[in-house]
């Protein structure tokens, strides 16, 4: 499916598979479950799913058809499909009583910028450190940080995933960004 | 924020972070099949997503926020400890009261739910005075007018099953019957209720690779170039179909033209003739209820619903194309079958 790349474009297709969906034509919604599977499991993943991440996306996706009539046409389904992927994630945390860790492996991939294999190496490092002062980041920080960076999503989807107003998310981006500064600094001393 | 490189730059990184982070997922086909299995599984009053189309109206209404929140209640409450400030005074007037019957296993943490609902059934009666007497007198007046509505209900009921659909008397009253490119249009009388509910497979349908498909079945196999590569392929009934699957849109491609493998009812509005490249086509407008007929004959399948449909025939394969929204581009990618 590459001739879609505009969001517009993947909404109107959204939206057919929704229509179809709720004509109870489970292909077209396997369909909808196949495009948004990988951002799902991300999603799932680094607000704290860790290794449940499969069952709490595949609970979502159950939910989320039997709640497909509730959805409002005209809104994009990726955030209100992420909703519900985040509050699974965090009911399965809650029931668990153990911290929402951010789960998530650096792949061996060289990072771009570097162009010596000792570049690499502190290129490597660098990531590791910046990762690891973002799983330390406080929840309230990490998930909006989470979102905005690693997940890709906009401050006013990021609200609707976490539930709290678009302000909100805007203030604890910048506070936890403040505090990821100041621990990459840190380390730089 | 201190300077005006830096935000950029950590941002930049954290991107660039976020990108390098790999994390462990199943082939998303795969949790497409888990899904729509665990969806099969449940009884079906609680597979429809359609009970809940009221609420749909009234989050039309609404702002995206609420009703986002509103349509994400299944554990609407669980935002709450993430942001104790924030979340619950938005939550709440989401009105996850009333999406709250549409899932009644949404389970425990949606226990704040029942507070917003109670105090709006509280409040139709004031100050807490019992008001059951006044209310139950205004009851008990008209038990005669109940009766007499339900049996007019009743009767309305069995006239309506008489005439339409339930005898066969109205289904069989069809114009016209086309048989074309391995399809059976019944055209006209009254095609009867659009099947709902969920679509059985095809049988033996197995989820299969593009080149599996082209393995394993003896006809040429199309893909369209308009379309791209499908994002889901299937082979049905011993290599009988190969069906690929777009986004809303689906594109069956079965062996032989002399028998009948789909049968479509179709009423109003009436299938329109078209041309594909040199070739005649079908176009069917409206939705319909398509069954399909199992090569080794027994039951058809139970019937689905399908919507706008192309059907052609290319050399001895016969094609439909279901989803496109017109003719126009429904024939634009009809054309593009390589």
């Amino acid at each position: 499916m590459k001739s879609v790349r505009t969001s517009e474009g993947v909404q109107t297709d959204d939206d057919e598979a929704i229509a179809r969906s709720l004509a109870g034509d489970l292909s077209a919604y396997e369909v909808l479950v196949t495009r948004y599977s990988m951002l799902a499991h991300r999603t799932a993943a680094m607000l704290g799913a860790g290794d449940e991440a499969e069952d709490v996306v595949q609970e979502a996706f159950v939910k989320a058809y039997r709640h497909l009539a509730g959805f409002r046409r005209d809104a994009p389904f990726r955030p209100w499909l992420l909703r519900i992927v985040a509050n699974e994630t965090h009911n399965l945390t809650r029931s668990r009583g153990r911290r929402a860790d951010l789960a998530g492996k650096l792949t061996d991939l060289d990072p771009p910028e570097a162009e010596g294999p000792e570049e690499a190496a502190v290129a490597t490092d660098r990531r590791t450190r910046l990762l690891e002062a973002v799983r330390t980041l406080p929840e309230r920080e990490r998930h909006p940080v989470v979102c905005r960076y690693f997940l890709q999503l906009s401050e006013a989807e990021t609200a609707q995933v976490l539930g709290i107003p678009v302000g909100t998310v805007k203030s604890r981006t910048s506070r936890g960004l403040a505090r990821l500064r100041e621990e990459v600094d840190r380390d730089l001393t | 924020m201190t300077s005006p490189d830096e935000p950029d730059d950590l941002e930049s990184r954290l991107l660039a972070l976020g990108e390098s982070l790999d994390v462990p997922a199943p082939p998303p086909t795969d949790v497409a099949a888990a899904v729509r299995a665990r969806l099969e599984a449940l009884p079906s009053p609680q597979r429809h997503p359609l009970p809940t189309s009221t609420d749909s109206d009234a989050g039309g209404t609404a702002s995206p926020e609420a009703a986002s929140s509103d349509a994400a209640s299944p554990g609407a409450g669980s935002a709450d400890p993430v942001v104790p400030d924030a979340a619950s005074p938005e939550a709440d007037p989401s009105g996850s009261g009333d999406s709250e019957p549409s899932d009644p296993d949404a389970s425990g943490p949606a226990s704040p739910a029942p507070g917003p609902s109670r105090p709006a059934r509280g409040s139709r009666r004031p100050r807490g005075f019992p008001p059951a007497p006044v209310r139950r007198a205004g009851r008990t007046a008209r038990p005669g007018a109940r009766v007499r509505r339900r049996v007019v209900v009743a009767v309305v009921a069995v006239m309506v099953a008489l005439f339409f659909g339930a005898t066969p008397v109205g289904r069989a009253a069809v114009a016209e019957i086309l048989r074309f490119a391995g399809i059976e249009l019944r055209i006209g009388g009254d095609p009867g209720p659009l099947p709902s509910g969920v679509p059985s497979p095809l049988p033996g349908e197995e989820r299969v690779t593009l080149q599996q498909a082209r393995e394993r079945v003896v006809f040429p196999v199309g893909v369209p170039a308009a379309l791209g590569e499908p994002q889901d392929v299937r082979v049905s009934d011993g290599g009988r179909v190969v069906s690929m699957l777009w986004p809303g849109v689906r594109l069956d491609q079965y062996d032989g033209t002399l028998d009948v493998v789909f049968r479509k009812e179709l009423g109003e509005p009436w299938p329109e003739d078209a041309v594909v490249g040199n070739s005649h086509a079908w176009w069917i407008p409206a939705k319909h209820a398509l069954t399909y007929r199992p090569r080794a004959g027994g039951p058809e399948v139970e019937s689905r619903l399908s919507g706008s449909t192309l059907i052609w025939q290319r050399g001895q394969v016969g094609l439909r194309l279901e989803g496109p929204a017109d003719l126009a581009r429904a024939r634009e990618i009809a054309e593009s079958v390589r």
